[in-house]
């Protein structure tokens, strides 16, 4: 298979754009991505698969990150210990 | 009476800050000697750079380098990185007084990252900013040597994939010692006071 160059910095920023317009219409509708399936979709488009996953992830991060500042960490076993 | 109680104020004052440089000095001397036994980026390595010439560690010393470990299929982090680097080169340059700065990027993929790709993906950052690559035993034992984790990923179905690696920005001296780390966490802003610090209060590696 031939070998893909790697993006260039307008690729990059591109696809940086379409993964924050993505984001952002999660964040306003609660996480709930089939509000946001054309979003997603030009997200694919513009972005290496292997970044897909590894945005995904970051988001997945970010949002336990943001959790844990707002609600506090609450281990799981916390409840019932006297 | 008043005069006798001055000069010995006076003496006093002297003799503490006296003390205060030396102990200074032994902490700047211990920290030396610390980075010396830690051995960071000891060892030559041999690598090329974009127009294919040779280029070992020994090349640079003499210079103050700035140096990040990358690749060019890095989704985010590397370009931040540089963008980074390249603006604390550009800080730092705007003072005469100091002593020039070599930024350098090694790559740690250089399965994809040959001579003409690093070639192209380091154009938008910093004109001065240097990039080596070379074979996977070379990029390894260099990475190594600053003990960077490298980690390749799982290819997908086009063959892509990205690389797992530490992310730091390490300032060597013209000594070729290691000085200092920065981390993500640092600005441009804090890396170039940091920098400048250093340049400012160097004092080579006694043999």
């Amino acid at each position: 298979a031939a070998r893909m160059a790697a993006p260039t910095m307008e690729e990059r920023k591109a696809c940086w754009g379409a993964r924050d317009e993505f984001w952002q219409c999660l964040d306003s509708h609660a996480d709930d991505a089939a509000k946001c399936e054309k979003l997603r979709r030009a997200f694919e488009l513009r972005c290496p698969q292997q970044w897909v996953k590894h945005f995904d992830k970051r988001r997945d991060f970010l949002k336990y990150k943001r959790k844990l500042e707002t609600e506090g960490y609450i281990p799981p076993e916390a409840a019932g210990k006297s | 009476r008043a005069a006798v109680a001055a000069a010995v104020a006076g003496a006093a004052g002297a003799g503490w800050l006296y003390l205060r440089r030396d102990k200074e000095r032994r902490l700047r001397a211990r920290r030396l000697r610390d980075l010396r036994a830690l051995a960071l980026g000891q060892g030559d390595f041999q690598l090329h750079d974009t127009s294919g010439t040779p280029r070992r560690k020994a090349d640079f010393l003499g210079r103050w380098v700035l140096l990040y470990f990358g690749f060019t299929h890095c989704p985010d982090v590397c370009p931040e990185e540089l963008e980074k680097l390249s603006r604390a080169v550009e800080l730092l340059e705007r003072d005469p007084a100091l002593p020039p700065l070599q930024p350098l990027f090694v790559t740690v993929d250089p399965e994809r990252d040959d001579a003409a790709a690093l070639a192209r993906y380091l154009r938008d950052f910093h004109p001065r900013l240097v990039g080596l690559t070379g074979t996977p035993e070379q990029v390894r034992a260099a990475a190594a040597a600053f003990r960077v984790y490298v980690s390749a990923g799982p290819p997908d179905a086009d063959g892509d994939y990205v690389v797992d690696h530490s992310v730091l920005t390490f300032l060597v001296g013209p000594d070729g010692l290691f000085r200092d780390y920065y981390g993500r966490s640092r600005t441009a802003e804090e890396v170039a006071e940091s920098v400048r610090r250093h340049m400012e209060t160097y004092e080579p590696l006694p043999p």
